[in-house]
């Protein structure tokens, strides 16, 4: 049952910062992840601040350099389908397209899929866990098979968003606003480990709300695609994923990133991996050695080796199906 | 009149539920409800000291129940060990501590925070394992709730001297029946009457309960049935609980007292699939004739008894497989641990069972290097042979029909004779699995159960039929109508169905074990029949038309009922003390035909064809027949590749539908149903058997069997996740892989 809060509409971009500056105030944009964790008791809110009449947060538009602004309220399924996004990044569409199940990607947002809260069992169940200020990370000791192998220390939650590896590998920025202005951040820049904030997924300070989201142009010669594994093929979260962008010219690899989901507190880039194809041919010898490389400094718990494997397989697969010309990427 | 028994009309209760106007118990309310809520145990197992109030608190409005409330502290099922709520110590996380009640539900989520038990922990058993050793005792000296053995010819010595001998082990965990809609009931007192309505399968084990804790006699209790989403058998014993929660704290309060679980809740507190470890050993001939069996079945049964005795030997019954042995032993076992009591679930106790023996018999065909296919038809069981219990199978046996129906409509054949296909960095792999199901109450049970319906004779050529076989979702009213209106002569949409309330319908069972059509469909017939009967005599006595006939029976209240009661078949004979003898009436077949595509680099695994058959005896709505199959296998998909509970120190960790993983339409394969009739005598509409749930068995054996055509793995204990199969692959590598 949802806890009581009061709940207000502003009109104005303007009001909706200054309410969500004061304390205990929550932005509720598509609230399939707010409502949640009200009723799981994950937080507290004292008012509920809803974007829905903020309509220059919607919207999907190419920018004048060739990239592509992305309102914060755009809905995982007009981003999915947006035939701009589907062309030229590939990689963001399947990400938006692979999150959650029809309905939720018709009322969920982009911005609040990149800062949607872990799904970690212990961090939304009755445990006061390191996260919500306790003073363990019952995971880590604990069921565990779920959760990362990498970027671990004090909490092993992994970041639940499907967009947010895609963004990053397209190096997009967000756009973010608050009462006292407005700055950008790299969307790299955005996620910070349980090491430098244990309680915060995102270098967001109270108040401060991702509003847009600029891509820039997709490089020359960029192919680029996610793929997620998953439990079953529909509302479930990564078991482990990768989000791929790489450039190809004259048959040599001049730009890759790869960031990996469902495996760490934020979305992981993989630098290793990317200096592997460095310079080589896309093909299965280079896929094969950035997958090994993808998985250094694994540091698996317990429970959850598997994914280790998991990762050099999903990356040795996708880094594949990208090097096969005929494939729509 | 056209017969309606065999078409797919449509199904009466579907308009209503497609509109949104069917009711549901969270859509009932009262005047002056209130809303109640449930206080829990946070440990698996303690000492209960009180419950202590806040008194900083303002609990005006306030009802707060505890044990000292309750007039006789048992939840009557098969024991009385269950306490309405815990009183003295608590058993299980989630179990019942204490109920609030109050008008706002913002308030009483308040109020049950300012609750809080005083518990002094003690050490907890938490899985079979621990159980069977037994160091810590929560049940009797060695945790065992119930044994049953079962020896047909010389037992387990018929292993001695067989050319081949193959032992095996075999494990399911827990499964969540995720009924569409939570447990939920309202309840008042009217005087010393006590009032529910609500979710339910099984009005008359709920007014049961009611009974044994008030002190009342049956017409001082009316137990009626909401439309209701879903039941799966999770709403065969636990509403009884639900419906007592809620008269105690209308009993205190002097108010109407609405009790709905969250899904949360209802994941944490209520029953789940029992977890099995089967082991078997297995004698046969070189040529693959099966000799011996031996099995010994352990089943989880949780911290109360319940009704872990009949799901144990629905087990126990059925864990030969439908092959013939000429001798076996089973021992069956139910150990106490301190998880919420394990309880009904579609199929009660075979799938696990069956999950063992046919993993099994793949590892004998491993063993003898034969095709799984040939080996079962070897040792099908036919019409004439005996099973376990030494029960003469006369009729109505499908077993090899099924078989063949599945196996040629797939292609099983070829499938498996090009070895698994490994297109890149895929590979499909084909996998049988044969299954049966016994229908109806096992062993002498519906003799002592003598289920009971009435059909009415209405004015205006109308009838309507009295049962307390309840509608959950698989078409019950749909279906009885039918038998009703053929067996009557009249139109389907002159037949009614009374909404299952216990001061008006007589108690024809529980709405359980495959017996709502075969069994209870019967007993509509049979009264059907005869209401049918006695107007063509008073047409023929008095001259005139059959309405007209029909009308003055309807007119005269001695004629214009009647009520049956059901009759065994002659010459059935059980007896429990030695578990020989007649065990069901009559069994449903099936065999199942599982396509799946496993990823070689994330062992993600995909079911790309899905080939049933099926003996259902009589298909009577053809159509909802095939849901009722394809459901139970998705049911039965889910709990082989993707629905694991996890737990830590006795609680549940993955309590909500994101991460509890129930299949989705996404997950469903392509299904080709195949609904094969051997008719059974004595079933309605011209033979139908059971069929809710003989499509459990089948699915799980029959995927882990194409999963291992696929990869090679052999996997032996349930559920199959991508990291189970990466597991065992890597075992496989290091050469420590499965014997």
């Amino acid at each position: 049952m949802l806890p009581s809060f009061s709940y207000a509409r502003p009109r104005t971009l303007k009001d909706a910062l200054t309410r969500l500056s004061a304390s205990g105030a929550h932005p509720h944009a598509g609230g399939t992840d707010l409502l949640g964790c009200l009723r799981d008791g994950v937080f507290d809110a004292r008012e509920v601040v809803s974007l829905s009449d903020l309509a220059e947060l919607r919207g999907i538009a190419r920018t004048k350099d060739g990239g592509l602004r992305i309102g914060a309220l755009a809905t995982l399924a007009e981003l999915a389908r947006h035939p701009d996004v589907v062309s030229r990044y590939p990689v963001l569409a399947q990400g938006a397209a692979a999150a959650a199940s029809p309905q939720l990607r018709n009322q969920g947002t982009v911005g609040g899929n990149v800062c949607q809260r872990p799904r970690c069992w212990y961090f939304r169940g009755d445990f006061l866990c390191a996260r919500k200020g306790g003073e363990l990370c019952y995971a880590e000791n604990g069921e565990n098979e779920y959760h990362a192998i990498f970027g671990g220390s004090g909490c092993h939650i992994v970041h639940p968003s499907d967009t947010a590896p895609a963004l990053v590998a397209l190096g997009a920025t967000a756009v973010v606003a608050s009462a006292k202005g407005s700055r950008r951040v790299p969307m790299e820049k955005l996620f910070v480990l349980p090491a430098v904030d244990i309680h915060h997924e995102t270098v967001l300070a109270p108040g401060e709300l991702v509003t847009e989201i600029l891509v820039p142009p997709p490089p020359p010669g960029a192919r680029s695609l996610y793929r997620k594994v998953r439990s079953r093929a529909a509302w479930d979260f990564a078991l482990a994923g990768v989000a791929a962008v790489v450039s190809v010219a004259d048959g040599k690899v001049t730009n890759a990133r790869l960031v990996l989901s469902g495996v760490a507190p934020v979305p992981w880039r993989v630098p290793g991996a990317e200096r592997a194809l460095a310079g080589k041919p896309l093909d299965a010898a280079s896929a094969a050695v950035a997958a090994r490389a993808a998985v250094e400094g694994a540091a698996p718990l317990a429970g959850n080796g598997y994914k280790v494997d998991l990762v050099r397989g999903v990356v040795e697969e996708a880094l594949t199906v990208l090097a096969t010309p005929a494939t729509p990427a | 009149m056209a017969p309606v028994v065999g078409q797919a009309v449509p199904r009466v209760d579907g308009p209503a539920k497609a509109s949104g106007s069917a009711r549901y118990v969270d859509d009932l309310t009262r005047p002056g409800m209130l809303f109640g809520a449930t206080l829990r145990s946070p440990v698996p197992r303690g000492r209960l000291l009180g419950v202590d109030r806040d008194p900083s608190f303002d609990w005006s409005g306030v009802t707060v129940v505890t044990a000292a409330d309750v007039p006789v502290n048992v939840v009557a099922t098969i024991e009385r060990d269950q306490p309405v709520l815990a009183a003295g110590e608590v058993r299980h996380v989630a179990e019942p501590i204490a109920l609030v009640a109050c008008e706002d539900r913002l308030r009483l989520e308040r109020a049950l925070a300012h609750l809080t038990p005083r518990i002094e922990p003690l050490p907890a058993v938490l899985t079979i394992g621990e159980a069977l050793e037994a160091r810590t005792a929560i049940h009797g000296a060695d945790n065992v709730m119930k044994r049953y053995a079962i020896t047909k010819g010389r037992g387990r010595d018929g292993l001695t001297g067989c050319e081949v001998v193959v032992t095996g082990r075999y494990e399911t965990g827990a499964q969540e029946h995720v009924y569409i809609e939570p447990q939920g009931m309202l309840a008042w007192w009217e005087g010393d009457d006590a009032h529910v309505v609500g979710s339910l399968q099984c009005p008359y084990y709920v007014q049961k309960g009611i009974k044994t804790v008030f002190g009342l006699a049956d017409d001082g209790v009316d137990v009626t049935q909401a439309t209701t989403g879903g039941g799966f058998g999770g709403k065969e014993e636990y509403p009884t609980v639900v419906a007592l929660h809620a008269l105690l704290l209308a009993r205190k309060s002097g108010r109407p007292v609405k009790l709905v679980y969250g899904r949360k809740e209802d994941v944490e507190a209520t029953t789940k699939r029992h977890p099995s470890v089967v082991e078997i050993t297995t004698g046969c001939d070189r040529d693959g004739t099966f000799r011996a069996f031996a099995a010994r079945v352990v089943f989880d049964g949780g911290a109360y008894v319940t009704l872990t005795p009949v799901v144990l030997s629905r087990g126990a019954l059925h864990a030969t497989g439908p092959y013939r042995w000429d001798d076996v032993s089973v021992e069956a076992l139910a150990v106490a641990t301190n998880t919420p009591p394990n309880g009904a679930f579609r199929g009660f106790g075979a799938p696990q069972t069956q999950w063992a023996v046919e993993r099994h018999v793949d590892r004998i065909a491993r063993t003898l290097d034969l095709d799984p296919l040939d080996l079962r038809l070897r040792n099908l069981l036919r019409s004439g042979d005996t099973t376990a219990t030494g029960q003469l199978l006369a009729e109505s046996v499908g077993a090899q029909r099924c078989a063949d129906e599945a196996t040629w409509a797939s292609g099983y054949r070829n499938r498996r004779g090009a070895g698994p296909v490994v297109a890149g960095r895929t590979a499909r792999g084909v996998g049988v699995a044969c299954f049966w199901h016994g229908a109806g109450f096992t062993g002498s049970g519906e003799r002592y159960l003598k289920g009971r319906v009435a059909v009415d004779l209405l004015p205006g050529g109308q009838a309507r039929i009295r049962t307390a076989s309840t509608d959950i979702g698989q078409g019950t009213e749909t279906v009885f109508r039918q038998i009703a209106a053929d067996a009557l002569g009249v139109p389907m949409a002159s037949v009614d169905f009374a909404i299952p309330s216990t001061r008006v319908v007589p108690d024809s069972g529980p709405t359980v074990a495959s017996r709502t059509v075969m069994v209870v469909g019967s007993i509509v017939e049979a009264a059907a029949r005869e209401l049918a009967e006695r107007v063509g005599r008073e047409a023929e006595r008095s001259g005139s038309t059959r309405a007209e006939a029909h009308e003055r029976l309807a007119g005269t209240p001695a004629l214009a009922t009647c009520e049956k009661q059901y009759e065994p078949p002659p010459g059935l004979a059980w007896d429990d003390a030695t578990y020989t003898g007649d065990a069901y009436p009559v069994f449903g077949w099936g065999c199942d035909v599982a396509e799946v595509e496993v990823d070689l680099d994330t062992f993600e695994t995909k079911v790309t064809g899905f080939w049933t058959a099926v003996d259902v005896g009589r298909a009577i709505h053809p159509v909802l027949c095939a849901g009722q199959v394809e459901g139970g296998t998705l049911q039965a998909i889910g709990w082989a590749l993707t629905e694991k509970l996890v737990t830590r120190g006795g609680k549940v960790l993955n309590p909500r539908m994101t991460d509890y993983i129930v299949p989705t339409s996404l997950d469903a394969p392509p299904f080709t149903t195949l609904l094969v009739e051997e008719p059974y005598s004595r079933g309605p509409g011209g033979g139908a058997k059971g069929v809710g749930e003989l499509p459990m068995d089948g699915g799980a054996p029959a995927i882990a069997a194409a999963v291992e055509h696929a990869t090679s793995l052999v996997l032996d204990r349930l559920p199959l996740l991508p990291e189970d199969l990466f597991e065992a692959s890597g075992a496989a590598r290091s050469g420590g892989g499965p014997a």
